[in-house]
């Protein structure tokens, strides 16, 4: 374990981390709030504890999955601890575990909130909140790529994908440096796009910022109760359509951009989604007829309500809950797809169900005819053994941890619809689920206990699975505390 | 043979061929060649291959490699007309021809079958200057598709870039143009359909008007696609194309048939022995249902439904195997059976097996080649553009392009004299097919096609009866 490499780029991590808070604390000079100074002041303690860590810049940077999955869970657990310390001092979430909960779910764009009046935070807060969605969208770590050179040759490919979701993880372009860069730029340029959409619309700069991050991030945090339910039909149509936007495999845009629009069209994977994202809306739509809306008004809640589940997004503009029972489970379901893999959205990902369906449909074809073959393909390429593997571990991984959650959850004596959808809303990083947490409620009626399991489904859930996972493997602790050359004495006394 | 001898004086001497690689295709095209009267030289890496070759025919041997440039040079390359490369290796037969093309000014030949380059070959033929590329497999697997497209049809022959057809079937027991006399038959079917060639027990002609159809003939017709389908309804044969296709072996054909099969909408299911060449072929063919098995093993294919198929195409590197399902599978009568045939020895026993339709690889590449070393030759007057050898080798359909220039241009066909055993069967002129009577003429620009029982037309002057 090169715990020099680790120790260097957690460094960096808090300088970025500290950085960062740095904007708000702008914000509140803006807007003249007392509550903008515990961001400087936990900035400067970030920067002062990042800077000691990457004064001695370690020669071998080397690292392997191993220190990729240290990287990224400890950098986002310490972005996570550090990014709550504001509430906590300027008084807006005085609880640890609730502002904890609060940033956690920023960061890993759940949009799941304890607030139940979000409106009377401060500005400062309010921005935190929807940045850190923002920059938890496309990853702490792949910002880091973008801006800080590194050594270590291709090395780093293993933090991107830790970080990075979906069960293919490769480089646009040669140089992962370049490749970070190329994604973040994307990023940028499409939310720009976004806000200035929503200012053409009438909304203030600030809600346009702020309501252009959550959705870039496909995180869902609104700065108003009743999330985006008073905003004009233009706004919630651009918000849709940006939020599916989002929650398409940012390797199509770069495709876009390089001009080869004919493989960017045929991406199977971001077909798949927008094939179930118009199927879904036909039949909420159809559902909702007895509703008595207008056409447009139906097609418009449909649309943002099955754009922003599947993207995992979490804004709304209706009280689903209130929806009859086959539009509610659709949303259910569409809460487990999830968005497309290298987007910023969660979920289980489209291309892992594809993959899962795909195996199934060849496993009851070998049923059928046991001498068939036929070999999984996506994209119009192979799937190697090894992803299948993974997928389908992944999956059953992801099964028994929810119905762990699930379980650890009861004892609270809430109904089964409102403990399973907190779940299911935390774990694929929504927000809303239904019941006691649907579109108008939120999760402050949890207990410290459940806020903490929730903590873990939601970072587990943005960072699939593993790199969370890795932390209670015993092994991994032996070789990251136990120095090396000590562990050269034990084995000698032996 | 001293009219002969003339003859080939006037035409100038043979072309300077080379050919490289003498294997099943190489040495077709060594005997073909060789029969028109060129001069050819053989290169093959083979010490044994070339000596076999120089004894059998009248050709210069040489041994080596024929991408080196020395061997190229002991070959004659810079005296060359034509290089044909049709070793194993795509890439060697590449590398052959764009050598030749440097060293010689000669035309090149390559022949390149792997589905890897088989999307781009109309790019490298451009960029590298390769006048031909050869893919029998693909080739063959057209062949096969036509035939599937249209199953009651022994074979299916395609002119003027597919708008004209030539169709061999058999004559079915009691059909209603059994005794009838060709000329009844034309005034039933008034230009549209022209028979050609009739085999009855083995014997060839090419009939006149007053010659009485029987059950059980062989007949060949010249049409255009269209009416080849409603005369066959007509006869009330079958016209719809096969729904789907049992293929045994998995090699390069059957990529090539099992692709545009199914780009036509037909199921396909590929019984393959090799476990890996299955694997690949799942990943080339989305839609195919690949089996790995033995295809002669006669439980699995039952069991893979073999006996429901409506067609049945056997395409392994055995022709013995192939040869064996295909009777296998001609128990079922209602199953369309293709049968491939790489070697050509024993043409009698295939023949009286009565196996249906059955495609030979390698004449396919042959009359490629030949059509463009006569077209080559003779490019005054007219060019080759197509050729099939048709009932086997007995006779020849030529597809001929008329230039100015021609004896033929602007007489009345009643008042041409043609050679016997000759008929003119289709006209194309600008896109619209005349089946010709005896008062349409040819006129320069047309596309004529001819059915012959004699070989070596390289101009359609030839038709004319000289002596």
């Amino acid at each position: 374990m090169n715990r020099k490499a680790i120790l260097y780029i957690l460094g960096w991590v808090l300088n970025i981390d500290g950085a960062f808070m740095i904007l708000p604390f702008l914000v509140s000079l803006l807007y003249q709030e007392e509550q903008g100074w515990s961001f400087l002041i936990v900035a400067a303690i970030c920067i002062a504890a990042g800077t000691l860590l990457v004064l001695k810049k370690p020669k071998n940077m080397v690292i392997y999955e191993k220190e990729g999955f240290v990287i990224v869970a400890f950098s986002w657990i310490l972005f996570s601890l550090f990014g709550c310390l504001p509430f906590v001092i300027n008084g807006d979430i005085p609880d640890f575990t609730n502002a904890l909960f609060e940033t956690v779910s920023g960061f890993t764009t759940t949009g799941a909130s304890i607030l139940t009046n979000i409106e009377v935070l401060s500005h400062a807060s309010l921005f935190w909140r929807s940045f850190s969605n923002w920059i938890g969208g496309m990853g702490v770590l792949v910002f880091l790529l973008a801006v800080m050179p590194m050594k270590g040759g291709g090395s780093q490919i293993h933090i991107m994908r830790a970080e990075s979701p979906g069960p293919i993880v490769d480089r646009l372009v040669p140089k992962i440096k370049n490749t970070a860069s190329i994604l973040y730029i994307m990023y940028i340029v499409l939310t720009v796009i976004e806000f200035i959409m929503l200012v053409a619309g009438g909304m203030s700069a600030f809600e346009a910022i702020c309501a252009s991050f959550s959705t870039a991030g496909t995180g869902g945090f609104a700065i108003k109760n009743d999330s985006f339910m008073s905003y004009s039909p233009y706004i919630q149509w651009v918000v849709a359509v940006f939020m599916m936007l989002f929650g398409i495999n940012f390797g199509a845009y770069f495709l876009l951009t390089i001009r080869r629009f004919k493989e960017a069209f045929r991406y199977e994977e971001a077909r798949g989604y927008i094939f179930i994202i118009l199927a879904a809306t036909a039949i909420i739509a159809w559902r909702l007829i007895p509703q008595g809306m207008g056409i447009e008004e139906t097609l418009r809640h449909s649309f943002f309500q099955v754009s922003s589940i599947i993207t995992t997004t979490g804004f709304v503009t209706a009280n689903f809950d209130l929806w009859p029972q086959a539009a509610k489970v659709i949303l259910v379901l569409l809460m487990f797809i999830g968005a497309c893999a290298g987007s910023t959205g969660g979920g289980i990902k489209v291309s892992r169900v594809m993959i899962l369906a795909k195996t199934v449909k060849k496993e009851i074809m070998i049923y059928i005819h046991p001498n068939s073959v036929k070999k999984i393909k996506m994209e119009g390429k192979q799937v190697s053994h090894e992803t299948l593997r993974a997928t389908n571990v992944f999956f059953i991984t992801y099964i028994l941890i929810f119905v762990a959650s699930v379980f650890l959850l009861s004892f609270e004596d809430h109904s089964l619809e409102t403990s399973f959808t907190a779940v299911v809303a935390t774990f694929n990083n929504i927000g809303p689920g239904l019941a006691e947490v649907g579109p108008v409620g939120n999760f402050s009626g949890f207990t410290n206990f459940s806020k903490y399991v929730m903590i873990f489904d939601m970072l587990a859930g943005r960072l699939e699975l593993y790199p969370i996972l890795m932390i209670f493997h015993m092994g991994m602790w032996k070789s990251a505390i136990v120095p090396p050359i000590k562990r050269r004495m034990v084995l000698r006394r032996k | 043979m001293v009219s002969l001898k003339k003859k080939s004086q006037q035409n100038n001497d043979g072309l300077k061929i080379i050919i490289v690689g003498c294997g099943k295709v190489g040495s077709t095209l060594v005997s073909r060649l060789c029969e028109e009267g060129h001069d050819i030289t053989v290169i093959d890496r083979d010490r044994e291959v070339v000596s076999d070759m120089c004894e059998t025919y009248d050709v210069l041997g040489i041994v080596g490699n024929g991408s080196s440039y020395k061997v190229q040079m002991d070959a004659g390359i810079e005296s060359a007309n034509l290089l044909i490369a049709v070793t194993d290796s795509d890439e060697l037969n590449i590398l052959c021809c764009t050598l030749a093309k440097k060293v010689g000014n000669c035309s090149t030949v390559a022949r390149v079958r792997n589905p890897d380059y088989s999307d781009e070959l109309l790019y490298l033929r451009e960029k590298l200057g390769l006048s031909i590329t050869l893919n029998p497999e693909l080739e063959t697997a057209n062949e096969i598709a036509r035939l599937l497209k249209f199953p009651s049809a022994l074979s299916i022959n395609a002119f003027a870039r597919g708008q004209v057809e030539m169709i061999t079937f058999k004559i079915p027991d009691d059909n209603m143009i059994c005794g009838m006399h060709l000329y009844e038959l034309q005034q039933q079917f008034p230009f549209q359909v022209l028979i050609c060639a009739v085999e009855r027990d083995g014997v060839l002609t090419i009939p006149n008007g007053s010659f009485i159809l029987q059950a059980g003939d062989v007949v060949s017709y010249v049409s255009t696609v269209k009416n080849a389908h409603s005369f066959f309804k007509k006869l009330g044969l079958k016209t719809h194309r096969v729904s789907d296709a049992f293929i045994v072996g998995g090699g390069k054909t059957s990529y090539y048939l099992a692709k545009q099969l199914i780009e036509m909408g037909i199921q396909v299911k590929i019984v393959e022995r090799d476990i890996k060449r299955c694997e690949e072929l799942s990943l080339l063919l989305d839609k195919a249902m690949i089996i790995c098995g033995d295809g002669s093993d006669e439980k699995l294919l039952a069991r893979e439904g073999f006996f429901e198929a409506e067609s049945f195409i056997p395409l392994t590197g055995m022709d013995e195997e192939n040869i064996l399902l295909t009777l296998h599978a001609k128990r079922s009568p209602n199953t369309k059976v293709i049968t491939k045939v790489n070697r050509i020895t024993f043409n009698k026993v295939i023949d009286s097996l009565e196996l249906g339709s059955v495609v030979y690889p390698k004449y396919i590449t042959a009359e490629t080649i030949i059509a463009y070393v006569r077209a080559k030759k003779n490019s005054i007057g007219s060019n080759v553009e197509t050729l099939y050898h048709i009932f086997g080798d007995r006779a020849e359909a030529i597809e001929f392009k008329i230039q100015g220039g021609s004896p033929v241009v602007g007489i009345p066909l009643k008042d041409l004299r043609l050679k016997k055993n000759l008929l003119i069967a289709c006209i194309t002129r600008g896109g619209k097919v005349i089946i010709p009577g005896g008062n349409d003429t040819i006129e320069v620009g047309d596309r004529v096609v001819i059915v012959t029982m004699e070989s070596g037309f390289k101009d359609v002057a030839d038709v004319l009866n000289e002596g």
